[in-house]
């Protein structure tokens, strides 16, 4: 059995979040707060991600909200690593096909009943039989069957291993199943988190009162915290200078100014966006079905420009999904980056060889309605190519990238709980394929699904970066760089840290650990 | 009596094939835009291309768009307004919630901005020598060139962050003043005009031979006159209300009726869209009415 225990991955992850966190001016853990004695009470406003659905185990789109009021077996900490969360630990057989997890005994839902492996069981259940999009999907299509054989144990069986499991389910929601809508669609999800749902005005706001029965001692120190879901990231800015807002979502072109503010601390998720450039895979249209031209457009990209346009100097440029530090980051095969510099002499060479001229070849581009997806225009046209560019809204985009009657889509993609959520959409039945041009390739499919299925890290590292050679070679998209997304957050506000992903209640800190300064 | 029902009959019904024919055109128009609320599920949330189809399935967006469309007025006629398709909640919740909140503002500008322009006209005239007429080309030309927009920016960064005075989100008092400066703009110069005009009367004279001050000339005797000028801008000015809101909602988190369509149309949740579309036409529709009738009530020569 491979008991939970610090691994190379997650310590290598740790020294990056590490140097991200000091660089933000904080300490990690709250260490420059560790000294004052937290004060209870208040409201905290807290501008994040929307929330689609009150019922979480439906949830297809943002989770930036549900963490609060509903808890997993396992959580994604601060420096990326899995940990156990509902569950007090879980072991994973040797041949990584049966996952057991020993529940805290001491965990109530918000109405009182206790978290049982029974109730456990009944969510994975549900998630099963029920829940056939999303995330969690694809883990469930591996699982044999779940077991409960006494009220603190869970057993799940897989049919072969699945390394991404214990990450995936960081967002299998623990929920009561006396929950309302249990059946059909959940509307008032009865949790375990510090907080309770509360009141839920789509698109507007949520107020989540305190949990007074939560199973950490002492936590949470807020009252409530609301919610603003407006999702208007540009307006946040000047909401947090105001004072009307505690922490918020900001955009990157904010930061000097909410820098210069002595009342704002500015933090970022640990993860990263990473930003590319897609080629068309499903159907490419002549001349980008030929890899020399795809390798000549690479050459007239210049990240370093480009991420910082995006992201000033906060922005990484590198040729992976990952970035350095992460486990899954090659020092190698970055250092072997051919494309790290623009050279446009080489591209013209190449477009020649391959019988291209750009005049009179025109490009569709399509992009979102995104400032940096110009400035992907103007460096294409640098090679003389005519540059049809199509900027739409989010569904706009989605709906024509999914009609594959495009050349390049210069594009951008959030962070994710696991790698293979990465590598999963280069798959040929991956989800939501269009951003990374709808790759059909069913050698790169059985390789990236024989990273997953191994069980030794190292091992698995290896595969991945193998897929991921393949991926390069073949240009079906072109990293450019890495950026973080931002958090402003008022002085008033103590303890708090932006995690790994989105979420904002993790075994190792977010709002539970949040409390005001003045107390109100 | 009955060609004054028959009158009435025609115009309800004119009202009412104007809304259905706004929301039959408003449908055709959200389903041109490209992209479905399935597809913004599956943009971060890990939807394959075979479980949108079962999605869209399940939402009934497979079907055709004439289909579509007779289910839903089906469902209008017999009271229901059906689920928003992308927070599963009833669509008359999500409307009754966002409703006080654009009222509000729409009440508290009307009335800033018909006290304004009133005040303002009446006053130009009275005093005509003074800056007051200048006063009303200016706020007619702030009217004209200031988008709201801009002028909640330039408030929010003189009130809210400068003087630090009031809060940015949920606040009332700096949407009412600029979108009433603005309903000001458009009612105040017209009505000085016709104020001028109406002092030049022989009616005007005779007051004035009478005796009669000036400033009890012009509010017993020149305003009453043009007040069908502000009655008629009002029903201009009160539907462009209706939907006119939503630069401040968006900027000041206000939760209105402009914010849910925008949101609604950004996440192409069609059954909202599309009673949002229907609120507003019958809203115009009513307001329309509703100033006729008043018209009528205070001017005789329009009542023959």
């Amino acid at each position: 059995m491979l008991k939970s225990t610090l691994t190379r991955r997650s310590v290598f992850a740790g020294a990056t979040a590490l140097a991200l966190t000091l660089s933000a001016g904080q300490f990690p853990g709250g260490g420059l707060v560790a000294a004052e004695t937290p004060k209870h009470g208040g409201m905290l406003t807290f501008a994040t991600l929307g929330l689609d659905t009150a019922d979480p185990h439906r949830h297809t789109g943002s989770i930036g909200v549900q963490q609060v009021y509903a808890e997993a077996l396992t959580s994604i900490a601060n420096d990326g690593s899995v940990k156990p969360w509902l569950a007090e630990s879980f072991d994973v057989s040797e041949d990584g096909r049966t996952y057991t997890f020993t529940l805290r005994p001491d965990v109530v839902f918000h109405d009182g009943t206790p978290m049982t492996a029974d109730a456990v069981k009944a969510n994975f259940d549900r998630i099963k039989a029920n829940v056939t999009k999303g995330w969690l999907a694809s883990a469930m299509k591996q699982v044999d069957g779940f077991e409960a054989p006494d009220a603190t144990t869970f057993v799940v069986r897989m049919q072969k291993p699945y390394a991404a499991f214990l990450n995936l389910i960081s967002e299998a929601w623990i929920l009561s199943p006396a929950s309302p809508g249990w059946d059909d669609t959940i509307t008032t999800p009865i949790g375990t988190g510090p907080f309770k749902f509360g009141t839920w005005t789509p698109k507007v706001e949520l107020i989540a009162p305190k949990n007074e029965a939560y199973w950490q001692a002492d936590l949470p120190y807020l009252d409530a915290v609301h919610f603003d879901l407006r999702d208007a990231v540009d307006e946040n800015a000047l909401a947090l200078r105001a004072g009307d807002l505690h922490v918020a979502r900001v955009p990157g072109d904010a930061l000097p100014e909410l820098r210069a503010d002595d009342d704002i601390d500015v933090q970022f998720l640990k993860d990263t966006t990473w930003y590319f450039w897609s080629f068309n895979n499903r159907s490419p249209n002549p001349p980008f079905d030929n890899v020399k031209v795809r390798e000549a457009v690479a050459y007239a990209l210049d990240k370093t420009a480009y991420m910082n346009f995006i992201a000033g100097e906060d922005g990484i440029v590198t040729n992976q999904m990952a970035i350095p530090g992460n486990f899954y980051f090659d020092e190698a095969l970055d250092a072997a980056d051919v494309h790290v510099k623009p050279d446009l002499d080489k591209a013209r060479a190449m477009l020649a060889e391959a019988g291209v001229n750009p005049a009179e070849t025109t490009v569709k581009m399509v992009s979102w309605q995104e400032p940096y997806a110009e400035v992907a225009v103007q460096m294409v046209k640098k090679l003389g190519f005519n540059v049809e560019h199509t900027a739409l809204d989010d569904l706009g985009t989605q709906k024509l990238l999914s009609e594959y009657q495009w050349d390049i889509a210069p594009m951008a993609s959030g962070p994710r709980a696991d790698i293979f959520l990465r590598f999963v959409r280069f798959m040929s039945d991956g989800p939501n394929p269009v951003l990374w041009g709808g790759v059909q390739d069913p050698e790169l499919d059985a390789m990236i699904t024989d990273a997953v299925t191994t069980v030794d890290d190292d091992t698995r590292r290896a595969k991945y970066l193998d897929a991921w050679k393949r991926i390069m070679d073949r240009y079906y998209t072109k990293v450019v760089g890495h950026a973080s997304n931002a958090f402003g957050v008022r002085s008033d506000v103590k303890g708090f840290e932006t995690g790994f992903t989105w979420s904002p209640n993790r075994v190792d800190g977010g709002l539970a650990h949040t409390w005001l300064d003045s107390g109100k | 009596m009955t060609s004054r029902f028959l009158m009435i009959a025609a115009s309800a019904l004119r009202a009412l094939l104007l809304v259905l024919g706004i929301t039959v055109l408003i449908f055709v128009l959200v389903r041109v835009v490209p992209g479905d609320v399935v597809d913004l599920l599956g943009i971060e949330g890990g939807l394959t291309e075979e479980a949108k189809q079962q999605m869209r399935q399940e939402l009934g967006l497979d079907r055709s768009q004439a289909e579509q469309l007779l289910i839903w007025l089906g469902r209008v006629a017999q009271g229901e307004l059906g689920l928003s398709i992308r927070f599963q909640r009833p669509v008359a919740d999500l409307i009754v919630r966002a409703l006080p909140t654009t009222l509000t503002l729409a009440f508290w500008s009307f009335v800033i901005g018909l006290t304004l322009a009133i005040g303002v006209a009446v006053a130009a005239v009275i005093w005509p020598r003074s800056p007051l007429p200048a006063l009303v080309n200016a706020i007619n030309v702030w009217s004209i060139a200031m988008p709201t927009f801009c002028a909640g920016i330039l408030a929010i960064l003189v009130f809210v962050l400068w003087l630090d005075w009031m809060p940015l989100l949920g606040n009332m008092v700096l949407p009412c003043v600029i979108i009433g400066i603005d309903v000001a703009g458009q009612i105040v110069k017209p009505l000085h005009e016709d104020l001028k005009e109406t002092a030049t009367a022989q009616f005007v004279r005779t007051a004035h031979a009478k005796g009669l001050g000036r400033a009890a000339i012009v509010w017993r005797h020149i305003l009453p006159n043009s007040l069908s000028v502000v009655i008629a801008l009002s029903g201009l000015v009160l539907t462009g209300l209706v939907g006119g809101t939503i630069t401040m909602e968006v900027l000041f988190g206000l939760p209105g009726i402009g914010k849910l369509a925008l949101d609604s149309v950004l996440g192409r949740d069609y059954p909202t869209i599309q009673a949002v579309a229907v609120l507003l036409a019958a809203s115009v529709v009513a307001i329309n009415a509703v100033t006729g009738i008043v018209a009528r009530l205070l001017d005789p020569k329009l009542r023959t």
